[in-house]
Formats: structure tokens, C-alpha cells, sequence
């Protein structure tokens, strides 16, 4: 099977997969005790009252045609309305999913670098006092309640020093990045601002050719122009395009809803510095806990691939213990690292509750605790979808990127 | 050969590529340092307020019953009077608002109120009495099941709202109603601007209600006016309350009273109190209010850089004995059985351990500092005592409950923390009661919604539930003596004498303005209630504030609402 079909095949596989958890969640939270009806009373309402309720969450239909017409929105990408406060449901979880979204990527940079340097470092010294305290670091920080490491940075970082906020995600007295706005009606400052991502963007592609085509010993700095040049150019022609269709609207808007990725396009140091100071502790804090994860995961497979023949015979070649250990080794004892961070990454999308309470962090692990104790039947239902959604793309990345790393595996 | 060089060329292009990278990264830092206005903080010129409660129902007068969208509506919104701040709401502490003077007639059944004029709402329309027939006959013509038409019984007491003149208007009310100014400073009977809150129109449903998920932006979200503020941001992440700010409405009727003090507020929601806790530690917030909790409090008091304000509590804490007949329990339908357990309670005990004597005993359902309970004078409960085990058992005794046939009980606290400290107490109350060697407890937990679900439905044996004022008076606190949802004795057996006794002593000084008849005849009403103890008062909390000690302006009154607009930092 090549790749492609396997791809195919891979999101074929993941409709019938959520559609089974989804039956599943749909049965389990309506058997589950709690009526959602009542909680939408603060004092005991008459049946009428109650009947009326009951009709505008559409909970007097039978549990069958509830179903299927759910399953009919869903088709439409249409996740219904909250039991609680009415409104959509995907509205409120993609309101929620940037700010989950920013700390899981943040989190597992931290937690990966922190477990590969460390674990890499644990296995080239192995059982010397070095390799016993990373080891104990590693289990240290597996073991320690998030909430409770939370709280030591809050108090250090944020109360002794008052050098990082103790909560949030940004500073009230500032305005959310909005990203890139084009105001596409005046030309000349949208020109400007074009340029000012184009450019870097065409830097970007050149680095990138000039690693892909350097053994062909192209004359890279020439093409490197060319490939700046040809990226900036596409990005005029994009935005030409963009001013003459949408001109009537008058402003293109351009966000990621990641703060600092916002800050940055939108063209504000200051907006980035903020959203990464409030970023800090909280991805730092789930950062080290995951990282205990990776440090073991590392050393243990690194550990068995120094061990290897072509690792001696790549030492025994004269070349530098770091280009073995990190060029050769550690591409070989990768896979496993690999999935777990697939497999982390993905937990986290679904939301880390107690980083986020203990930040105050608006992410989707809160709205998910609040939403079950509402009996929010739409909201869970629609959390359950986009998790599963999360978890299938995280996984077929993974076994994309396997592929990548390991040419011995193809599909 | 060739391969080691290949890959010694691979490592040092690695470093070419993250250095060119890293060269890209400082260039464009560089442009955009060099093309954007210069990195500093802009200087916040307002007062940012910390808080762990959010708006639980909608910032709409005609619904709101929860304490966050009181405490906006009072901030966005006026009534007719006002309460003066700082004071215990006593009759001569009624303040001119939008009405400037009020006459009653002697009946207590027509009140007549003077607006004052000049008064514009946002589009510069003069505000009149028609605006107040309009805010009321909405608030009743809603009809919602949460809204004050049923909790306060607006549509008991109001008959009709009349246009005397564009600048008089008249409540004829149904029953002589003494407590009605109280009732017209509380903010479900704040003015709307009908733009915002359904337009002009006769016929209303819960259809028409303001919600937030109804608007676009902060000022379609709401249909509050006139107050000192308007509301200019109101963010919600997933359905939860992430940011508000207020800004000075500059057409505030008390404008040239200079207020309000600080022009801009922002309020910022936090996750729990620990949090709100560390967000004023940590100087995020110059005012942290609600709830933050009693170890903290103690805590706070030591900080030189913070100042904590300590203010009358209105909100009280009270154990209720449900007496329909539950399966596998005894029914504590016999009045002994509640006298008994109200005796075996401690009540400074729980006052001294769980809430570091940040609460006071309460033995009146009428907390003290209100009309009738000075400070210093035990309400009615007193007379059975605290830990009374002799008495208790000897109650008990006659039922035949002893050393070897225990009476078992269950009580239920919720866990969400909706009351403070809830299984603190319950573990206390537990260990209260059967240190009368005659009682066995199993403790019972639900989060809050359950824990309202089970109230409503009658499951829950013994149970722990609060009660904070919508308006202020003794009337507003009496009435749970009979509140239909909490299932207590007086609402099953609403015809016993005790019963008939006490509901004419409560209207009897409903339609008393005589203050000290008023009092003899809420003594009167709790020495039945003493009697059968059908509810039984625990504790008044008192209300707590932590501020940066450059903040002013702070009154934490019986109202148990912020007035914002008279907040202010100073030099």
C-alpha cells in the first residue's frame, strides 16, 4: 500500500471510529443520572415550565430520532447548542481551542527538549552519578502534582519576584492580538505589511531548499535568491488578488488565535513578550512533568542503540560523539519517542484541567469540567467528536512522520 | 572515507542553516522594532477587580438572581433610590436616585414617586415615567421561572404601575407593602433602556429576555442604562466569563457628584479562589473580592503591600431537615427530632475552626446588623443552646432513641464551592452530632447543580443551604421559613397553628411601617419557628476584600454589593 492509499484509508477508518464513541457517549451521559431539564431552574418550576424546557433542548423527542438528528447536524459540521447557555457548541469549544491549542504546543516543545537533552545525556553516562540524578530528576517530576509545581513557580516567579503573572493569559489592560489585519482598501500599507511577512517567509523557503538540495551542490545562494524573490512575489500576487476580490469588505483578517504567533504577525513586540510571559509558567509547569516521560523514554532506547554495531563502527570512523549520538543514535531510537509525543500532544488538545485551573488558563479542559457537571449533553458530545478528531490527525502524523524517520517502513 | 565527511559537512550545515535562521529571526525582530512604536508597558489609567464569580444567569433585571449579575446591574444600571453606602439600610438611609422624593399613602398600598429630570439615556432620550412602567410591567409580564416576579413575588405585590405625569408615577400595590423602598433600591427593580430590552411592546415571554448568547457585543448583551458605568466589553471563553470593563457613562445622572471616581474598570475572572489569591499577591489585580478564602484571609492580613477590608456580612448559612418520608431513614417529621439536632449544633465552634472566626454564630434567620438585631443580642435559637447534649438527649430519649438505638440521620452538603467551606462544616456538623453518643451521621456530597436538583426533588435528609438578600430587610430573610423549594416542614404542613400564627405575624408586619411593631412581630414569628425549628440558622458570614493599599473607596455594606463607581486609587 503506498502512502496515499494508507492515508485514505486512515480517514476512512476514523468515521466509523467516532461514530461508535459517539453512540457510546450519547447512551452513557443519557442513562447517566442528572436531568439537564432541571438544572435550568434555580427553584422547583411547574410541569408546564419544565415540558417547555424540555421541548427547547429537544429532549421530548424520542431517544432514537434525538440520534439520528444529531447525526444529521453533525453531517452539516454542525455540533448543536449547549444544553446550558444555548449557543454553539463548536462556537465554544473553538473559542476555547487556542489557548488549549498554545499551551500544548509550548508545553511539549519544553517537555521534549528538556527529555531528549536529558535522557540523551543519561544514556552517554550511563550509571554515573550523572545518569542516576537525571533519573532521579525524570521520576521527581513524573511524580509531583502539577497543581502543586504550579503553585511553587506562582510563588516564586509571580509573588517573590513579581517578574511573571501569576494567571491568565493575557494582560487586561492590553488588547488581544488580532493578528494581521489588511486593511486591503489602502494599498499602500497593506503593501507594507506584505512585504513585511513575504520577506521572511522567502528566507524561510530558501533555508529550507538549501537543506533539501544541498548535496546537489547547486550554487544555493543564487537559487536562495531566487526561491525569496519568486516567495515574495507570490505573496504580492496573493494579496493583489485578495485586494481586488474582497475589496468591497475593505479588511482581510488574518489569526491564528495563538497569542504569540497574533502578536507577531499583527506587528507588536510587546502584544509577543506578554503573551509569552503569561505563557511561561504554565507551559513550564506541564513542560517538566511531561518531560519525565521523555527522559526515561529517551535514555532507555538510547541506551539499547549505543549498543549497536553501526554505532561502534561510527565512532570507530572518527566522528564526533555528538554527530553519532545525536545524528545517528538518536534518529534510530526516535520511533518510540515519537509516538509518546503524538500521543501527549494529543491528551493535551483535549485539554490539560489541571494546569488550566491553576492558571486560570481558558483552555478546554475547564469548559469540559464544567460542561459534565451541567449535564451538557450537546457540549460533551461535541467535545467526545472533536477529541476523537484530534486524536485520529495527531496519529496519522505520527505514522506519516514514521515513515519519514525510518525509510525501512513504508505502508 | 566519504561518508564521515559527508556527515562532519552535515553537522556544520546544520549550523549554517540555524544560524542564517536565527540571523532571519533578529532581522525581522529589528524591522519590526525599528517600524512599531517603542516597547513599553502603556500605563493602565483604571482599576482592575479580581473575582471568582461570574455571571451565572444574564445581566438583565428581569432574570438575574445570581450575585455577579446583580453586582454589574448595579453598576450599569439605577433605580429609583439608592441605599447610602456604608449604612445598614435603615428607613432614613434611602437615597434620592432616579426619583428625587416619594410619598405613601397611610394604607402602605399606593407609593408615589417624583423622577428627576434631565436624566438621557444613551441615545439622548429623556428618561420618564413611562421608562418605569415600561421596566416594570416587563419584569413581571417575563414571568421568568428564576426571574424576581417568582423569588421576590414582584406580581404579588405590584397590581399596577401608572403614568401620573411625565415626571410622576404611582405603584398601586396589592397587599400594604412597608418594606417597598428596599424592594425599589434592589436591582431586579433597576430602569431598562427598552432599545435594548425588547423594544416598546405590551406582551412579554421568557422569549425576551437579554441573554448574552442574544447579543454581538457588550451594549446587545444587556438592556441596563443610566448608571455610572456602561458596559463596553464583555468576553466569554466556552461559555465562562473571561473579561469585563467598564467605562464612565458620560450621561450618569450623579456625573457632577464627580463619579464615578475611576473612568475605566476592568474585571478579570479567575478559576478559584487560590488563584484570585495569587493574582493579588502577585500585583495582577489591585482589588481581589469574592471569594477568596478564610486561611487566605488570615494570611493577607500580614501582608504589608495589601490592605484587607472586612465589611458587614448579609449572607447566612442554615441547616435544613427535609421531612417527607425517605426510604431507610426515620422521617423527621416530629418537631422533637429537629430541637434535638438544633441542640447538639456548636455553633461558635464552627465559627472559631472552619472559619477561623471570620463568621459569627446566627441564631435568627434575621442576621444581625438588621433591623431588630443589634450586635451584641442572641436571636430566639439561643434559648437551645449550643452543644446542649442534655437537653438533646433528653428529647430524644422520649422518642426512644439512645446509646443502642441511634437516630440516623444523613446530611448533604454540595462540593462545587458554591458555600464556603461546605465539607468542613459538614465533617464538624457530623462530628457535632454524634458527639451525643446518640446520633449517627452518614455524610451525603453532590456538585451544585445536583445539589439544587436534589433540593427541588426532596431527597436530601438534612442539608446545608445559604441565603444572601435580594432586598434588605427582615422580610426578605423571614420568608424562608415558608420558601416552597426547600421542603422543610412549614411547606408540607403549611396548616398547623404554628404555621397560620407565624404567616399573619409576617404579613401583619409587612403592613406595618412601626418599626418597633415590626420587630415584636418577627420575634414573634421565630419563637414559633423556635418551636419547630423547620429551618435552623447557623452562621453570618462577613463579607471580605483584598486591595493593593492604595485603593479607596471600598464599601462593603449590608448590600453586599460593590459600588464600583466609588472606587478610586489614590496618588
Amino acid at each position: 500500500m503506498g502512502l496515499r492509499s494508507y492515508i485514505v484509508a486512515r480517514i476512512l477508518l476514523t468515521i466509523p471510529m467516532i461514530m461508535l464513541l459517539l453512540s457510546i457517549v450519547f447512551l452513557i451521559i443519557r442513562v447517566m443520572p442528572g436531568d439537564p431539564v432541571l438544572l435550568h431552574f434555580e427553584k422547583k418550576a411547574s410541569e408546564e415550565a419544565m415540558e417547555a424546557m424540555r421541548q427547547r433542548l429537544g429532549l421530548d423527542k424520542p431517544i432514537h430520532i434525538q440520534y439520528f438528528e444529531y447525526l444529521g447536524g453533525l453531517l452539516h459540521g454542525d455540533l448543536g447548542k449547549s444544553m446550558q447557555d444555548f449557543s454553539s457548541v463548536s462556537d465554544q469549544i473553538f473559542s476555547a481551542f487556542p489557548a488549549t491549542l498554545e499551551l500544548a504546543i509550548f508545553s511539549t516543545l519544553i517537555a521534549v527538549a528538556i527529555g531528549i537533552l536529558l535522557g540523551v545525556r543519561a544514556s552517554q553516562s550511563y550509571n554515573s552519578l550523572q545518569d542516576h540524578s537525571i533519573r532521579a530528576f525524570g521520576i521527581a517530576v513524573y511524580a509531583i502534582p502539577i497543581f502543586f509545581l504550579g503553585m511553587i513557580f506562582q510563588l516564586i516567579f509571580a509573588i517573590d519576584f513579581h517578574w511573571l503573572p501569576a494567571n491568565g493569559r493575557f494582560p487586561p489592560f492590553l488588547t488581544e492580538p488580532g493578528g494581521l489585519v489588511l486593511y486591503l482598501s489602502k494599498p499602500a500599507g497593506g503593501f507594507v505589511q506584505v512585504f513585511m511577512w513575504a520577506f521572511p517567509a522567502g528566507f524561510v523557503s530558501w533555508a529550507i531548499c538549501f537543506v533539501a538540495l544541498k548535496r546537489k551542490r547547486i550554487k544555493f545562494w543564487l537559487k536562495g535568491f531566487f526561491v525569496s524573490l519568486l516567495v515574495l512575489l507570490a505573496g504580492w500576487i496573493v494579496y493583489a488578488y485578495l485586494a481586488w476580490h474582497f475589496i468591497s469588505v475593505g479588511v482581510l483578517h488574518v489569526s491564528t488565535g495563538l497569542f504569540a504567533i497574533d502578536s507577531l504577525i499583527e506587528g507588536s513586540p510587546l502584544k509577543f513578550v506578554e503573551s509569552l510571559r503569561y505563557l511561561f509558567l504554565p507551559s513550564l509547569t506541564l513542560g517538566l512533568v511531561l518531560s519525565g516521560v521523555f527522559i526515561r523514554l529517551t535514555r532507555s532506547n538510547m541506551l539499547e542503540t549505543l549498543r549497536l554495531d553501526f554505532v561502534t563502527a561510527a565512532k570507530a570512523r572518527g566522528l564526533k560523539e555528538t554527530a553519532v549520538v545525536y545524528g545517528y543514535a538518536l534518529r534510530n531510537a526516535f520511533l518510540p519517542i515519537l509516538t509518546m509525543m503524538g500521543l501527549q500532544f494529543a491528551t493535551l488538545l483535549g485539554g490539560a484541567i489541571l494546569t488550566e485551573t491553576t492558571f486560570s488558563w481558558p483552555g478546554l479542559g475547564r469548559y469540559l469540567v464544567d460542561r459534565i457537571n451541567f449535564r451538557d449533553y450537546t457540549a460533551i458530545q461535541g467535545a467526545v467528536v472533536y477529541f476523537a478528531l484530534i486524536v485520529a490527525v495527531v496519529n496519522l502524523i505520527v505514522d506519516v512522520l514514521y515513515a519519514y524517520l525510518d525509510p525501512r517502513i513504508r505502508f | 572515507m566519504k561518508k564521515a565527511k559527508d556527515s562532519r559537512k552535515g553537522v556544520s550545515t546544520t549550523v549554517i542553516v540555524a544560524a542564517i535562521i536565527l540571523i532571519i529571526i533578529v532581522v525581522v525582530a529589528a524591522l519590526y522594532a525599528l517600524q512599531l512604536p517603542p516597547f513599553a508597558k502603556p500605563p493602565f489609567e483604571g482599576i482592575i477587580m479580581g473575582t471568582t464569580d461570574s455571571v451565572e444567569s444574564a445581566i438583565d433585571p428581569a432574570q438575574a438572581y445570581d450575585f455577579f449579575g446583580w453586582e454589574i446591574i448595579m453598576n450599569t444600571g439605577s433605580g429609583l433610590v439608592e441605599i447610602e453606602p456604608g449604612s445598614s439600610a435603615a428607613p432614613e438611609d434611602y437615597n434620592p436616585a432616579l426619583a428625587t422624593s416619594w410619598t405613601t399613602s397611610t394604607d402602605l398600598k399606593t407609593w408615589t414617586f417624583t423622577l428627576r429630570q434631565g436624566v438621557l439615556f444613551e441615545d439622548g432620550t429623556e428618561f420618564n415615567a413611562s421608562h418605569v412602567k415600561y421596566s416594570f410591567e416587563r419584569n413581571i409580564g417575563i414571568a421568568s421561572p428564576d426571574g424576581p416576579q417568582l423569588n421576590m413575588e414582584y406580581d404579588a405585590i405590584i397590581d399596577t404601575v401608572e403614568v401620573v405625569s411625565k415626571y410622576v408615577v404611582k405603584f398601586n400595590l396589592k397587599i400594604p407593602f412597608s418594606p417597598f423602598l428596599g424592594l425599589m433600591a434592589c436591582q431586579a427593580s433597576y430602569i431598562v433602556n427598552p432599545e435594548y430590552a425588547g423594544g416598546w411592546q405590551t406582551e412579554w415571554s421568557t422569549d425576551d429576555i437579554v441573554w448574552y448568547e442574544n447579543g454581538t457585543d457588550a451594549r446587545t448583551r444587556n438592556p441596563m442604562d443610566l448608571g455610572p458605568y456602561k458596559l463596553t466589553e464583555w468576553k466569554r471563553v466556552a461559555g465562562k466569563d473571561d473579561r469585563m470593563r467598564l467605562e464612565a457613562n458620560p450621561n450618569y445622572w450623579n456625573k457632577a457628584a464627580g463619579l464615578p471616581k475611576t473612568e475605566k474598570i476592568i474585571i478579570e475572572f479567575y478559576a478559584d479562589a487560590t488563584a484570585l489569591r495569587l493574582a493579588i499577591e502577585a500585583g495582577d489585580v489591585d482589588v481581589a473580592f469574592r471569594h477568596i478564602t478564610a486561611t487566605d484571609i488570615e494570611d493577607l492580613q500580614g501582608d504589608p503591600d495589601l490592605e484587607v477590608w472586612e465589611g458587614t456580612g448579609a449572607a447566612i448559612q442554615y441547616m435544613v431537615f427535609q421531612e417527607d418520608l425517605l426510604t431507610g431513614l426515620p422521617q423527621l417529621d416530629d418537631a422533637k427530632i429537629r430541637r434535638a439536632l438544633t441542640a447538639m449544633l456548636d455553633r461558635p465552634d464552627v465559627c472559631d475552626t472552619v472559619f477561623l472566626g471570620q463568621a459569627s454564630p446566627l441564631y435568627s434567620m434575621i442576621p444581625t446588623g438588621m433591623m431588630g438585631r443589634p450586635e451584641g443580642v442572641p436571636g430566639p435559637f439561643k434559648v437551645l443552646g449550643d452543644a446542649n447534649y442534655t437537653y438533646a438527649k433528653s428529647l430524644l430519649a422520649e422518642l426512644g432513641y439512645n446509646e443502642d438505638n441511634k437516630l440516623k440521620i444523613e446530611l448533604w452538603y454540595e462540593t462545587s464551592g458554591h458555600y464556603p467551606s461546605s465539607p468542613d462544616q459538614a465533617e464538624l456538623y457530623k462530628a457535632q452530632f454524634e458527639a451525643s453518643n446518640v446520633t449517627e451521621v452518614t455524610l451525603e456530597s453532590a456538585d451544585w447543580p445536583s445539589y439544587r436538583i436534589n433540593r427541588n426533588e426532596g431527597v436530601m435528609h438534612v442539608f446545608l443551604y445559604g441565603w444572601y438578600p435580594d432586598y434588605i430587610d427582615p422580610d426578605n430573610y423571614a420568608f424562608l421559613y415558608w420558601a416552597p423549594w426547600l421542603g422543610h416542614h412549614y411547606t408540607l404542613y403549611n396548616a398547623t397553628n404554628n404555621y397560620i400564627a407565624m404567616k399573619a405575624a409576617y404579613d401583619a408586619a409587612r403592613a406595618s411601617t412601626d418599626e418597633t411593631e415590626r420587630i415584636d412581630l418577627y420575634d414573634e414569628l421565630e419563637d414559633y419557628a423556635v418551636e419547630d425549628c423547620p429551618v435552623v440558622p447557623i452562621w453570618q458570614g462577613a463579607a471580605w476584600a483584598v486591595t493593593k493599599p492604595n485603593i479607596k473607596g471600598v464599601y462593603l455594606d449590608i448590600t453586599q454589593t460593590w459600588r464600583i463607581w466609588l472606587l478610586y486609587e489614590e496618588e
